[in-house]
């Protein structure tokens, strides 16, 4: 997985792309947590995203309900088919926020 | 058709995604499975992330696992199997729909893929016997 980040104001973008699977879970969340953390809100791009697993939306999951703690957001951008095929899988999608 | 095969993978992350390699290559050659190859390629990577995450607790190993295709009368069978920890079958549960929480996600999606799961314990050669098919 490599990852590109854009700032705007109080958002960040995080463009993912590649698999994201259980061995790449830990270097997504150390990208995506510190800035949730930052009460920035965060704008997660997974176009490119080709493959996520349980670890991977389990990271979404975390990383939105951390978000409400500190009083922020996750958002999710451009999902790619076969991310959006396992949110839906999850029934995630009233959950997370799509756009 | 039918097909028989299978592969041996060392036991930790890194071989993820070489199963889900190994898979596409074994499902390409199924042409009913073509619409559902994705899918089943999940469910073998969670059932495989189970093992390296909860047979051996994610510590370091020189086991390795073996995944088993078999195929026939459009039935599609794979066989997972490890030699770490005896799984406690009451401890293998999806997580309930409306828990949204992490943890519980890869077995829930397994359930939702395969058509019917089965689990053996042997203290012969593999400890873990994971099996999962579905009709295609």
């Amino acid at each position: 997985m490599s990852y590109k980040i854009t700032e705007e104001g109080n958002v960040s973008t995080v463009f993912l792309n590649g698999e994201i699977d259980m061995e790449i879970r830990e270097k997504a969340e150390q990208v995506i947590m510190p800035l949730v953390e930052a009460k920035k809100e965060v704008h997660l791009n997974l176009k490119d995203v080709e493959y996520m697993d349980s670890s991977g939306i389990s990271l979404l999951i975390e990383a939105h309900q951390k978000a409400g703690e500190v009083g922020t957001k996750v958002v999710l951008k451009e999902i790619s088919k076969s991310v959006l095929k396992v949110i839906m899988m999850a029934k995630l999608e009233q959950i997370l926020n799509l756009d | 058709m039918s097909l028989n095969k299978y592969k041996e993978f060392e036991v930790n992350s890194s071989s993820l995604k070489e199963i889900r390699s190994f898979s596409r290559e074994i499902l390409s050659q199924i042409p009913e499975a073509k619409n559902h190859d994705e899918n089943i390629i999940l469910a073998i990577s969670e059932a495989a992330q189970n093992i390296v995450k909860h047979a051996y607790n994610g510590r370091d190993t020189s086991d390795l696992m073996r995944i088993e295709f078999v195929y026939e009368n459009n039935i599609l069978t794979v066989n997972l199997l490890d030699k770490g920890d005896p799984a406690i079958p009451a401890n293998i549960k999806p997580r309930k729909l409306d828990d949204i929480k992490p943890g519980g996600l890869g077995t829930f999606f397994i359930g939702e893929i395969m058509d019917e799961i089965t689990f053996k314990i042997s203290k012969q050669d593999w400890v873990n016997h994971l099996t999962m098919t579905k009709k295609i």
